[in-house]
């Protein structure tokens, strides 16, 4: 018998057995209405191609990688310089994480906008909401299994929040750590949150999320002033489907496979050309030199962290994301009927920017760092050469212990330094000597105090440098009580007898 | 097998090669020199140097707020022992910190010895300090005969009385004074800052170079105009 009968013959023993074949043409070939095969409809489907890139890397690195707190670290730089295209297999897997949440969210905010999950649909977006969850849950587990200092930051922040829930904050610290600190054990129970738990949950939701889509048809473009209501919705979505429908494969299918090929080959590009996320440093408390930042996706948080009163971070941590997470759970039930399309619901539409442009607002502010003192500034950026030339020696001194005291770590001068305070290159434009002293000597504002640890002549050196912080074209300010006298007198007036 | 279709294999086959091999110049993939070493495994001079020194003494030892150490007179006058001590240890009083672990700091001996090396093998130059002081002082100067050295070969840069002339501000400063070490002065008197224009021992005056007794005399005269100052007074306490 020729090769083609013989596997003929054997998917025909399967098929009178399974039935597959049948059932899938009757899924693929099911009617879809003619609208919905549109370029807005394609970012779930990418998001779900996403979603299996990444278990098949997934899999491919839980063979290497070693889930103890010695081997995390070396198996991954094992992965980056010795297995051949190690590195590229985590960069994989290492951006096919922030692809999927970024196309998760589109997805999001696509169905929200074409109210996509009014009646019947609201069990679609609650399984979607899970999925959400368990996404942010596998990109943020996934980071702790790096492992390096930069995971430390990400477990840190989270401990964090949630040590800070009355009663039993420390008692949940324990159950997520396993333990009071970050040790192994955290890594033990990582590893299975990220490998077996999270991925479980995934797919059952994957699963019941697609089922749905399936049983109640994709949802209509909407139009207009059609309206959903629970008395006429299936009928005419019946009428539209039979009237007007197409076959799903391959009418609707066409686009979201050539938008799925388009997000792979741009993961492809994108880790090819970024390389994979670290590891940097490993994890030693006895290494105090680190410059530990969090992963991208965290960015924002940190920038809220480091821009809230510290009066009302408790609070609006514990509180606010269990309210966004519930409102978001309770969408369907809160609108579950009425108009559909973005054109008339403009309340929607502003949402939708407000929570786009905030989360991106703060992530570009978090990628300065500004929570955290740039700890290497004060031995490793130079005082600017302009700053140097031409000072007195008094201020020359006064430029060093910028750097000796550390200011530096939080203080920029010619765009190099922390931000934690303002850039000192034209503080004498907004302060007076004085005014210099006092926030020096009493600190105030996330400054630290320096009056115990400064000598008098330190203090002199550092506010002689710090008046000429000014541009030459403008002058210094000046103490308004005592306008005639010239700023460069700051120095015998402070100084200690010559 | 048809000649096209051998075609075909070559064509796939050499298509594949060349993938591979590009795989391995892709820009992504990670660099040995991204390699994560400890910081106390970093045994190249300009990174130590960079990230340690070059915050006060300048990118290349030059132009920093502290004393420029691309300086071929004062690597001339200053021998490995006492460098790697000052180095290691710091200068007591003043802003230079100790850089050895076992003085508190983030470095190993091993880079503190590649630091000194490094910067001998840039910056120093055989011949440039011949003749010249001697790093140490040998022997108490005199402030009386400092206040003629400093009108005979400092006055027509730094005023009269040292408080200002051609070079910018005073020299007798007392907060100055109370955050620099004589050692420091003595470097700058017999070495000088050829970054900021400051002349060293023989550059004074033509063809008359200072001699030691001169060098520790002036630097006398400075250490005399040193506020007694309580060490460790906060301004705090003071105010
Ligand atoms: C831990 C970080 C930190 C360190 C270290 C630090 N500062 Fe500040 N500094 C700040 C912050 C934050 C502010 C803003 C305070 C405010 O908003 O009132 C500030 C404000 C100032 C200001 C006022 C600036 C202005 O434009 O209003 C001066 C001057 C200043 N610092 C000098 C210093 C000096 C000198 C040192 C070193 C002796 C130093 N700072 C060390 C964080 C720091
Ligand atoms: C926080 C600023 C600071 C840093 C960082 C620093 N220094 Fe210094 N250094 C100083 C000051 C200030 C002096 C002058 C001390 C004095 O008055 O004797 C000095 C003096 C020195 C001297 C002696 C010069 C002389 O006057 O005889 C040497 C050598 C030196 N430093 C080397 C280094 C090296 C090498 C590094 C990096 C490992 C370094 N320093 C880092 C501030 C610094
Ligand atoms: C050609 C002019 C010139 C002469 C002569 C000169 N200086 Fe200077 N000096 C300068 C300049 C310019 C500076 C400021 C730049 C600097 O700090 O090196 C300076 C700065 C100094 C400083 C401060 C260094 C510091 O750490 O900021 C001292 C101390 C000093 N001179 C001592 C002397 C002594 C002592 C003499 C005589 C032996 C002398 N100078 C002769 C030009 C001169």
């Amino acid at each position: 018998m020729p090769l083609r009968d013989w596997t003929k013959a054997i998917g025909d023993w399967f098929e009178l057995r399974l039935g597959l074949s049948s059932t899938l043409s009757e899924v693929a070939a099911h009617p879809v209405p003619r609208s919905s095969a549109s370029w807005w409809y394609v970012f779930g489907s990418a998001t779900f191609v996403i979603f299996i890139m990444q278990i098949v890397t997934g899999i491919c690195l839980a063979t290497v990688y070693t889930p103890s707190a010695e081997g995390a670290w070396s198996s991954l730089i094992y992965l980056n310089y010795t297995q051949p295209l190690g590195w590229y297999l985590r960069a994989l897997h290492g951006w096919g994480s922030d692809f999927m949440v970024g196309l998760m969210f589109v997805h999001m905010a696509q169905v929200y906008l074409f109210g996509a999950y009014k009646y019947p649909r609201e069990l679609t977006w609650v399984a979607g909401c899970v999925l959400l969850l368990c996404t942010l849950g596998m990109a943020f587990t996934g980071q702790v299994l790096r492992f390096d200092q930069d995971a430390y930051w990400g477990l840190g922040i989270g401990a964090s929040i949630v040590g800070r829930f009355p009663f039993v904050g420390f008692k949940l610290v324990h159950l997520i750590l396993g333990g009071p600190i970050i040790a192994a054990e955290t890594l033990s129970r990582f590893f299975a949150l990220h490998v077996f738990v999270i991925p479980g949950i995934l797919i059952g939701f994957v699963a019941l999320h697609l089922f749905l889509v399936l049983k109640l048809g994709i949802n209509e473009y909407p139009m207009p002033g059609r309206i959903v209501t629970r008395e006429h919705y299936l009928q005419d979505y019946e009428r539209t489907v039979t009237g007007d429908g197409e076959p799903f494969f391959p009418f609707a299918a066409q686009k979201d496979m050539v938008f799925a090929g388009i997000i792979i080959l741009a993961l492809l590009v994108v880790a090819a050309i970024s390389g994979p996320f670290g590891p940097n440093g490993q994890p030693d408390p006895t290494i105090i030199k680190t410059v530990p930042r969090p992963d991208f996706f965290f960015l924002w948080l940190f920038a809220v962290f480091a821009l809230l009163p510290p009066w009302s971070e408790t609070f609006l941590m514990l509180v606010g994301p269990p309210i966004v997470i519930a409102l978001l759970f309770a969408l369907p039930f809160i609108s579950g009927t009425g108009e559909k399309s973005w054109r008339r619901r403009p309340i929607s539409v502003v949402i939708v920017i407000l929570a786009f442009t905030t989360i991106g607002t703060l992530t570009w502010l978090g990628t300065f760092s500004p929570w955290s003192p740039k700890m290497e500034a004060w031995s490793e950026a130079p005082t600017p050469v302009d700053y140097v030339k031409g000072r007195t020696p008094l201020e020359l001194q006064g430029a060093i212990l910028i750097q000796s005291k550390q200011c530096r770590n939080c203080h920029a001068l010619g765009g190099e330094g922390g931000m934690r305070g303002p850039a000192l290159d034209d503080v004498a434009t907004r302060l007076t000597p004085d005014q210099i002293v006092r926030q020096i000597i009493q600190g105030g504002g996330n400054m630290p105090a320096y009056g115990k640890n400064l000598s008098p002549a330190e203090v002199n050196a550092i506010v002689a440098f710090l008046n000429t912080m000014h541009p030459r074209s403008e002058l210094g300010a000046r103490n308004s009580v005592k306008p005639e006298q010239p700023i460069s007198d700051v120095d015998s007036h402070h100084s200690p007898a010559q | 097998m048809s000649a096209r279709r051998h075609w075909g294999l070559a064509l796939s086959s050499s298509m594949l090669a060349l993938g591979l091999s590009a795989c391995n110049s892709l820009p992504g993939r990670p660099a040995r020199a991204d390699y994560p070493l400890r910081p106390s495994a970093v045994t190249n001079y300009s990174e130590l140097y960079n990230e340690n020194c070059a915050g006060c003494h300048g990118v290349d030892g030059k132009f920093g707020a502290a004393f420029a150490l691309n300086n071929p007179v004062y690597l001339g006058i200053v021998d490995d022992k006492r460098l790697t001590n000052i180095v290691a240890r710091g200068v007591d009083g003043t802003a230079m910190p100790p850089f050895a672990a076992s003085a508190g700091g983030a470095l190993t001996d091993e880079q503190i010895a590649i630091i000194v090396g490094g910067m001998r093998k840039q910056w120093a130059r055989d011949g440039a300090a011949e003749g010249a002081p001697s790093y140490a002082t040998n022997g108490p100067g005199d402030p009386a005969q400092g206040t003629k050295v400093f009108a005979t070969f400092c006055a027509s840069c730094h005023g009269a009385d040292g408080k200002g002339g051609a070079a910018p501000g005073s020299i007798v400063n007392g907060s100055f004074l109370a955050l620099t070490s004589d050692q420091d002065l003595r470097a700058i008197v017999i070495a000088g800052r050829p970054d900021l224009g400051h002349p060293d021992w023989k550059d004074y005056l033509a063809g008359e170079p200072m001699t030691a007794q001169q060098v520790s005399d002036v630097v006398a005269w400075l250490a005399s105009k040193r506020p007694a100052m309580p060490r460790g007074a906060s301004y705090a306490q003071r105010n």
